[in-house]
Protein backbone atom coordinates (compact mmCIF):
# COMPACT_ATOMS: atom_id res chain seq x y z
CA UNK A 1 0.00 0.00 0.00
CA UNK A 2 1.36 3.42 -0.94
CA UNK A 3 1.79 6.01 1.81
CA UNK A 4 -0.82 8.78 2.01
CA UNK A 5 1.93 11.33 1.65
CA UNK A 6 5.49 11.01 0.50
CA UNK A 7 7.34 12.38 3.54
CA UNK A 8 9.86 9.54 3.46
CA UNK A 9 10.64 9.72 -0.27
CA UNK A 10 10.86 13.50 -0.27
CA UNK A 11 13.16 13.50 2.75
CA UNK A 12 15.48 10.92 1.18
CA UNK A 13 15.56 12.73 -2.17
CA UNK A 14 16.24 16.12 -0.59
CA UNK A 15 19.01 14.71 1.59
CA UNK A 16 20.60 12.83 -1.30
CA UNK A 17 20.51 15.86 -3.61
CA UNK A 18 22.06 18.05 -0.93
CA UNK A 19 24.92 15.57 -0.59
CA UNK A 20 25.19 15.29 -4.38
CA UNK A 21 25.88 19.01 -4.63
CA UNK A 22 29.33 18.42 -3.14
CA UNK A 23 29.90 14.73 -3.83
CA UNK A 24 29.20 12.80 -7.04
CA UNK A 25 28.95 9.58 -5.06
CA UNK A 26 25.39 10.50 -4.11
CA UNK A 27 23.85 10.05 -7.54
CA UNK A 28 20.72 7.92 -7.58
CA UNK A 29 22.61 5.08 -9.23
CA UNK A 30 25.51 5.05 -6.76
CA UNK A 31 23.34 5.24 -3.65
CA UNK A 32 21.11 2.46 -5.02
CA UNK A 33 24.16 0.34 -5.74
CA UNK A 34 25.51 0.78 -2.19
CA UNK A 35 22.23 -0.25 -0.57
CA UNK A 36 21.78 -3.02 -3.14
CA UNK A 37 18.53 -1.98 -4.83
CA UNK A 38 17.74 -1.11 -8.43
CA UNK A 39 18.11 2.62 -9.27
CA UNK A 40 14.62 2.60 -10.82
CA UNK A 41 13.20 1.25 -7.53
CA UNK A 42 14.94 3.93 -5.45
CA UNK A 43 13.72 6.58 -7.88
CA UNK A 44 10.13 5.36 -7.44
CA UNK A 45 10.52 5.36 -3.65
CA UNK A 46 11.79 8.93 -3.76
CA UNK A 47 8.81 9.98 -5.90
CA UNK A 48 6.30 8.14 -3.71
CA UNK A 49 5.39 5.67 -6.43
CA UNK A 50 6.60 2.78 -4.31
CA UNK A 51 6.19 2.38 -0.54
CA UNK A 52 9.35 2.71 1.58
CA UNK A 53 11.66 -0.33 1.47
CA UNK A 54 12.23 -2.92 4.19
CA UNK A 55 13.64 -2.06 7.60
CA UNK A 56 17.03 -3.49 6.64
CA UNK A 57 17.24 -1.35 3.49
CA UNK A 58 16.11 1.76 5.37
CA UNK A 59 18.90 1.20 7.91
CA UNK A 60 21.43 0.89 5.06
CA UNK A 61 20.04 4.02 3.42
CA UNK A 62 20.18 5.98 6.68
CA UNK A 63 23.81 5.00 7.23
CA UNK A 64 24.71 5.88 3.66
CA UNK A 65 23.11 9.31 3.91
CA UNK A 66 24.50 9.96 7.40
CA UNK A 67 21.00 10.16 8.89
CA UNK A 68 19.59 8.65 12.06
CA UNK A 69 18.14 5.19 11.38
CA UNK A 70 15.23 5.69 13.75
CA UNK A 71 14.30 9.00 12.11
CA UNK A 72 14.15 7.41 8.66
CA UNK A 73 12.20 4.43 10.01
CA UNK A 74 9.71 6.78 11.69
CA UNK A 75 9.27 8.76 8.45
CA UNK A 76 8.52 5.49 6.67
CA UNK A 77 5.83 4.65 9.20
CA UNK A 78 7.88 1.78 10.67
CA UNK A 79 9.29 1.12 14.11
CA UNK A 80 12.57 -0.80 14.29
CA UNK A 81 12.17 -4.43 15.33
CA UNK A 82 14.29 -4.01 18.47
CA UNK A 83 12.02 -1.18 19.66
CA UNK A 84 8.94 -3.30 18.88
CA UNK A 85 10.40 -6.07 21.06
CA UNK A 86 10.92 -3.61 23.90
CA UNK A 87 7.35 -2.27 23.65
CA UNK A 88 5.80 -5.75 23.44
CA UNK A 89 7.29 -6.63 26.81
CA UNK A 90 5.61 -3.68 28.61
CA UNK A 91 3.12 -2.19 26.11
CA UNK A 92 0.95 -0.19 28.50
CA UNK A 93 3.95 1.32 30.29
CA UNK A 94 5.70 2.40 27.09
CA UNK A 95 2.53 3.72 25.48
CA UNK A 96 1.98 5.90 28.55
CA UNK A 97 5.64 6.96 28.58
CA UNK A 98 5.58 8.05 24.91
CA UNK A 99 2.33 10.00 25.43
CA UNK A 100 3.85 11.73 28.47
CA UNK A 101 7.01 12.62 26.52
CA UNK A 102 5.07 13.97 23.54
CA UNK A 103 5.40 17.63 24.44
CA UNK A 104 8.68 17.56 26.33
CA UNK A 105 11.58 19.57 24.85
CA UNK A 106 14.47 17.62 23.31
CA UNK A 107 16.90 18.40 26.09
CA UNK A 108 14.48 17.03 28.69
CA UNK A 109 13.96 13.84 26.69
CA UNK A 110 17.71 13.42 26.28
CA UNK A 111 18.10 13.51 30.05
CA UNK A 112 15.97 10.40 30.51
CA UNK A 113 17.84 8.36 27.87
CA UNK A 114 20.00 5.96 29.78
CA UNK A 115 23.63 6.94 29.65
CA UNK A 116 26.62 4.69 30.04
CA UNK A 117 27.96 5.95 33.35
CA UNK A 118 31.60 6.99 33.58
CA UNK A 119 33.25 6.51 36.97
CA UNK A 120 36.67 6.93 38.53
CA UNK A 121 39.57 5.25 36.78
CA UNK B 1 26.73 11.31 26.53
CA UNK B 2 27.18 7.65 25.70
CA UNK B 3 24.35 5.20 25.00
CA UNK B 4 24.58 1.45 24.75
CA UNK B 5 22.53 0.43 21.74
CA UNK B 6 22.52 -2.82 19.76
CA UNK B 7 25.77 -3.90 21.44
CA UNK B 8 27.54 -0.72 20.33
CA UNK B 9 28.58 2.36 22.28
CA UNK B 10 27.02 5.46 20.78
CA UNK B 11 28.91 8.64 21.66
CA UNK B 12 26.56 11.62 21.18
CA UNK B 13 27.45 15.30 21.31
CA UNK B 14 24.17 17.07 20.36
CA UNK B 15 25.39 20.26 22.06
CA UNK B 16 28.43 20.33 19.73
CA UNK B 17 26.67 19.46 16.46
CA UNK B 18 23.49 17.51 15.60
CA UNK B 19 25.56 15.11 13.51
CA UNK B 20 28.35 14.63 16.06
CA UNK B 21 27.75 10.92 16.65
CA UNK B 22 30.24 8.08 16.82
CA UNK B 23 29.57 4.36 17.18
CA UNK B 24 32.21 2.15 18.74
CA UNK B 25 31.77 -1.62 18.52
CA UNK B 26 33.88 -4.51 19.70
CA UNK B 27 34.12 -7.30 17.14
CA UNK B 28 35.04 -10.95 17.72
CA UNK B 29 37.68 -12.12 15.30
CA UNK B 30 39.92 -15.08 14.60
CA UNK B 31 43.09 -15.34 16.66
CA UNK B 32 45.92 -15.61 14.13
CA UNK B 33 49.14 -17.56 14.75
CA UNK B 34 52.09 -15.72 16.29
CA UNK B 35 54.68 -17.09 13.87
CA UNK B 36 56.47 -13.90 12.81
CA UNK B 37 54.38 -13.45 9.65
CA UNK B 38 52.15 -10.40 9.23
CA UNK B 39 48.68 -11.72 8.36
CA UNK B 40 45.94 -9.92 6.44
CA UNK B 41 42.71 -8.97 8.22
CA UNK B 42 41.17 -12.14 9.71
CA UNK B 43 37.45 -12.97 9.47
CA UNK B 44 34.95 -11.43 11.86
CA UNK B 45 32.45 -13.37 13.99
CA UNK B 46 29.98 -10.72 15.06
CA UNK B 47 29.82 -8.14 17.83
CA UNK B 48 30.49 -8.91 21.46
CA UNK B 49 27.35 -8.59 23.59
CA UNK B 50 27.64 -5.73 26.06
CA UNK B 51 25.75 -4.83 29.25
CA UNK B 52 25.89 -2.01 31.80
CA UNK B 53 27.96 -2.98 34.85
CA UNK B 54 25.40 -1.10 36.96
CA UNK B 55 22.80 -3.75 36.08
CA UNK B 56 24.78 -6.43 37.92
CA UNK B 57 25.77 -4.70 41.13
CA UNK B 58 25.20 -7.90 43.13
CA UNK B 59 27.63 -9.97 41.06
CA UNK B 60 30.44 -7.61 40.01
CA UNK B 61 33.14 -6.36 42.36
CA UNK B 62 32.85 -2.92 43.92
CA UNK B 63 35.80 -1.49 41.96
CA UNK B 64 33.98 -2.23 38.67
CA UNK B 65 30.99 -0.25 39.87
CA UNK B 66 33.33 2.57 40.84
CA UNK B 67 34.75 2.68 37.30
CA UNK B 68 31.32 2.47 35.69
CA UNK B 69 30.91 1.62 32.00
CA UNK B 70 30.00 -1.64 30.36
CA UNK B 71 31.30 -5.21 30.20
CA UNK B 72 31.65 -7.93 27.57
CA UNK B 73 32.60 -11.64 27.62
CA UNK B 74 35.79 -12.76 25.89
CA UNK B 75 37.49 -16.11 25.26
CA UNK B 76 41.26 -16.45 25.33
CA UNK B 77 41.03 -18.38 22.06
CA UNK B 78 39.76 -15.39 20.09
CA UNK B 79 40.90 -11.83 19.34
CA UNK B 80 39.09 -8.50 19.53
CA UNK B 81 39.06 -5.55 17.19
CA UNK B 82 37.56 -2.12 17.76
CA UNK B 83 35.32 -0.76 14.98
CA UNK B 84 34.44 2.89 14.48
CA UNK B 85 31.31 3.97 12.62
CA UNK B 86 28.39 6.35 12.54
CA UNK B 87 27.60 6.72 8.87
CA UNK B 88 29.30 6.35 5.55
CA UNK B 89 32.91 7.62 5.41
CA UNK B 90 31.75 10.54 3.30
CA UNK B 91 29.11 11.76 5.73
CA UNK B 92 30.45 10.75 9.15
CA UNK B 93 31.30 13.42 11.66
CA UNK B 94 35.05 13.14 12.33
CA UNK B 95 36.29 12.17 15.79
CA UNK B 96 39.66 11.81 17.46
CA UNK B 97 39.59 8.59 19.49
CA UNK B 98 41.91 7.46 22.25
CA UNK B 99 42.05 3.73 22.82
CA UNK B 100 43.82 1.98 25.68
CA UNK B 101 43.94 -1.42 27.36
CA UNK B 102 44.75 -1.54 31.05
CA UNK B 103 45.23 2.21 30.65
CA UNK B 104 48.16 1.61 28.28
CA UNK B 105 47.67 3.60 25.08
CA UNK B 106 47.28 1.16 22.17
CA UNK B 107 49.15 3.41 19.73
CA UNK B 108 52.04 4.70 21.85
CA UNK B 109 52.38 2.37 24.84
CA UNK B 110 52.20 5.38 27.14
CA UNK B 111 50.18 5.55 30.33
CA UNK B 112 46.61 6.90 29.95
CA UNK B 113 46.07 10.64 30.05
CA UNK B 114 42.71 12.27 29.41
CA UNK B 115 43.92 14.77 26.79
CA UNK B 116 45.18 14.28 23.25
CA UNK B 117 48.89 14.39 22.42
CA UNK B 118 50.07 15.18 18.87
CA UNK B 119 53.70 13.98 19.03
CA UNK B 120 53.71 11.04 18.97
CA UNK B 121 50.07 10.98 17.96
CA UNK B 122 48.27 9.05 20.69
CA UNK B 123 44.86 8.91 19.02
CA UNK B 124 43.19 7.58 15.91
CA UNK B 125 40.97 9.67 13.63
CA UNK B 126 37.74 8.28 12.23
CA UNK B 127 37.03 8.73 9.42
CA UNK B 128 39.38 7.68 7.84
CA UNK B 129 40.33 4.98 10.40
CA UNK B 130 37.64 2.28 10.32
CA UNK B 131 39.00 -0.08 12.95
CA UNK B 132 41.97 -0.93 15.16
CA UNK B 133 42.86 -4.61 15.39
CA UNK B 134 45.63 -4.46 17.96
CA UNK B 135 48.56 -2.69 19.59
CA UNK B 136 50.47 -0.57 17.06
CA UNK B 137 53.97 -2.09 17.23
CA UNK B 138 55.43 -0.72 13.99
CA UNK B 139 54.72 1.07 10.75
CA UNK B 140 51.85 -0.79 9.09
CA UNK B 141 51.69 -3.60 11.65
CA UNK B 142 49.71 -4.25 14.83
CA UNK B 143 49.67 -7.12 17.32
CA UNK B 144 46.20 -8.55 17.94
CA UNK B 145 44.29 -7.79 21.12
CA UNK B 146 44.05 -11.08 23.08
CA UNK B 147 42.24 -11.52 26.39
CA UNK B 148 44.35 -12.77 29.29
CA UNK B 149 43.40 -13.09 32.96
CA UNK B 150 44.90 -10.34 35.07
CA UNK B 151 47.66 -11.43 37.39
CA UNK B 152 49.55 -13.76 35.02
CA UNK B 153 51.83 -11.05 33.65
CA UNK B 154 50.81 -11.28 29.97
CA UNK B 155 48.90 -8.04 29.50
CA UNK B 156 50.67 -4.94 28.20
CA UNK B 157 49.71 -3.20 31.44
CA UNK B 158 51.43 -5.82 33.61
CA UNK B 159 54.54 -5.91 31.44
CA UNK B 160 54.97 -2.14 31.52
CA UNK B 161 53.94 -1.44 35.09
CA UNK B 162 54.43 -4.92 36.62
CA UNK B 163 50.98 -4.65 38.18
CA UNK B 164 47.46 -5.65 37.18
CA UNK B 165 45.43 -2.77 38.43
CA UNK B 166 42.98 -1.89 35.67
CA UNK B 167 42.58 -4.40 32.85
CA UNK B 168 39.71 -3.79 30.42
CA UNK B 169 39.59 -1.35 27.52
CA UNK B 170 39.32 2.43 27.75
CA UNK B 171 37.85 4.61 25.00
CA UNK B 172 37.60 8.39 24.85
CA UNK B 173 36.05 10.34 21.95
CA UNK B 174 36.76 13.97 21.00
CA UNK B 175 34.45 15.44 18.32
CA UNK B 176 35.74 17.78 15.64
CA UNK B 177 35.06 21.45 16.42
CA UNK B 178 31.74 22.39 14.75
CA UNK B 179 33.26 25.31 12.86
CA UNK B 180 35.92 22.98 11.48
CA UNK B 181 33.22 20.51 10.43
CA UNK B 182 31.29 23.26 8.65
CA UNK B 183 34.42 24.22 6.78
CA UNK B 184 35.05 20.59 5.88
CA UNK B 185 31.46 20.01 4.75
CA UNK B 186 31.73 22.95 2.43
CA UNK B 187 34.83 21.51 0.87
CA UNK B 188 33.92 19.67 -2.34
CA UNK B 189 36.35 16.80 -1.92
CA UNK B 190 35.98 15.75 1.68
CA UNK B 191 39.40 14.22 2.58
CA UNK B 192 39.28 12.86 5.06
CA UNK B 193 52.41 5.65 37.12
CA UNK B 194 50.71 2.85 37.74
CA UNK B 195 51.06 1.70 41.37
CA UNK B 196 50.92 -1.80 42.72
CA UNK B 197 47.68 -3.17 44.06
CA UNK B 198 47.36 -4.21 47.65
CA UNK B 199 46.29 -7.71 48.65
CA UNK B 200 42.80 -6.37 49.24
CA UNK B 201 42.69 -5.23 45.59
CA UNK B 202 43.81 -8.50 43.98
CA UNK B 203 42.21 -8.98 40.54
CA UNK B 204 38.67 -10.30 40.48
CA UNK B 205 38.75 -13.89 39.17
CA UNK B 206 36.74 -13.06 36.03
CA UNK B 207 38.71 -9.89 35.24
CA UNK B 208 40.65 -9.83 31.98
CA UNK B 209 43.15 -7.52 30.29
CA UNK B 210 44.57 -7.46 26.77
CA UNK B 211 47.85 -9.10 25.83
CA UNK B 212 49.65 -9.02 22.49
CA UNK B 213 48.97 -11.65 19.83
CA UNK B 214 50.09 -12.36 16.28
CA UNK B 215 51.08 -9.72 13.74
CA UNK B 216 48.53 -8.17 11.39
CA UNK B 217 49.17 -5.80 8.54
CA UNK B 218 47.23 -2.63 9.39
CA UNK B 219 47.92 1.06 8.86
CA UNK B 220 47.05 3.39 11.72
CA UNK B 221 46.58 6.59 9.79
CA UNK B 222 47.91 9.91 11.00
CA UNK B 223 45.57 12.82 11.74
CA UNK B 224 44.63 14.35 8.34
CA UNK B 225 42.76 17.30 9.91
CA UNK B 226 45.38 18.72 12.31
CA UNK B 227 45.51 18.86 16.09
CA UNK B 228 43.52 22.12 16.30
CA UNK B 229 40.51 20.53 14.56
CA UNK B 230 39.43 18.71 17.74
CA UNK B 231 37.15 19.93 20.48
CA UNK B 232 39.31 19.18 23.50
CA UNK B 233 36.69 20.38 25.99
CA UNK B 234 33.72 18.23 24.96
CA UNK B 235 34.76 14.60 25.42
CA UNK B 236 33.15 11.37 26.60
CA UNK B 237 34.97 8.31 27.84
CA UNK B 238 34.03 4.74 28.75
CA UNK B 239 35.59 1.84 30.66
CA UNK B 240 34.86 -1.51 28.98
CA UNK B 241 35.39 -4.38 31.43
CA UNK B 242 36.49 -7.71 29.96
CA UNK B 243 34.94 -10.78 31.57
CA UNK B 244 36.17 -14.37 31.25
CA UNK B 245 33.50 -16.05 29.09
CA UNK B 246 33.40 -18.99 31.50
CA UNK B 247 32.12 -16.67 34.24
CA UNK B 248 29.80 -14.48 32.11
CA UNK B 249 26.71 -16.53 32.93
CA UNK B 250 27.44 -16.48 36.65
CA UNK B 251 27.63 -12.66 36.56
CA UNK B 252 24.87 -11.79 34.11
CA UNK B 253 22.61 -14.85 33.93
CA UNK B 254 23.03 -14.70 30.14
CA UNK B 255 24.82 -17.21 27.92
CA UNK B 256 28.01 -15.95 26.21
CA UNK B 257 28.45 -16.46 22.46
CA UNK B 258 29.88 -19.86 21.50
CA UNK B 259 33.67 -20.13 21.28
CA UNK B 260 35.33 -18.89 18.11
CA UNK B 261 37.01 -21.39 15.77
CA UNK B 262 40.78 -21.78 15.97
CA UNK B 263 42.91 -20.40 13.12
CA UNK B 264 43.97 -23.96 12.25
CA UNK B 265 40.34 -25.08 11.82
CA UNK B 266 39.59 -22.00 9.77
CA UNK B 267 42.57 -22.51 7.47
CA UNK B 268 41.78 -26.20 7.02
CA UNK B 269 38.29 -25.21 5.85
CA UNK B 270 39.94 -23.07 3.15
CA UNK B 271 38.16 -19.89 4.29
CA UNK B 272 39.52 -16.48 3.24
CA UNK B 273 41.34 -13.59 4.89
CA UNK B 274 40.77 -10.06 3.64
CA UNK B 275 43.48 -7.79 2.37
CA UNK B 276 42.51 -4.19 3.08
CA UNK B 277 44.44 -1.66 1.09
CA UNK B 278 44.21 2.09 1.37
CA UNK B 279 45.37 4.94 -0.81
CA UNK B 280 48.90 6.05 0.14
CA UNK B 281 48.61 8.20 3.24
CA UNK B 282 50.81 9.08 6.22
CA UNK B 283 50.66 6.31 8.80
CA UNK B 284 51.67 5.88 12.44
CA UNK B 285 55.23 4.67 12.96
CA UNK B 286 54.18 2.40 15.84
CA UNK B 287 55.44 2.29 19.39
CA UNK B 288 58.93 1.17 20.36
CA UNK B 289 57.56 0.56 23.87
CA UNK B 290 54.89 -1.87 22.63
CA UNK B 291 57.23 -3.48 20.11
CA UNK B 292 59.43 -4.78 22.94
CA UNK B 293 56.65 -6.52 24.87
CA UNK B 294 56.35 -10.30 24.81
CA UNK B 295 53.40 -11.91 23.15
CA UNK B 296 50.89 -14.41 24.52
CA UNK B 297 51.84 -18.03 23.86
CA UNK B 298 49.53 -20.06 21.65
CA UNK B 299 46.94 -22.08 23.63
Amino acid sequence: MLPKNNVFGEFVREKRLTLLETDKNYSLRKVAMRIQVEPSYLSKVERGEQPPPSEAKIVLLARDLGEDEDVLLALSGKVSSDIQDVIRKRPALFAQLIRDLKDMPDNAVLRIIREVRDGNW
Amino acid sequence: MIELMNDSLRFLFPHVHPRARLEVSFVRTLRIPDDGSAYPTPPEMGLYPMVHVDDFEDTVPAHWLERGGVMLPMYQSEALLVRFGGGSPKTSYPFAIKLAAGKVNALTGDEWINHLTPHPQDYAVSPPQEQIDGYCVGRGVVRQFLAMPLGLGYTAEEQLATTAKFGGIQVCAYPMKPEEFQRLSAWADNPFSLTGFSEEQAPFRAEMGLGLGGLLGQDIRLDPFGFDAWDHKNTSRCFVHLVDSALWTAITGKAPPGPAPQAREYNEAGLPYHEKRYAPTPVHEGSRILERLRTVEAP
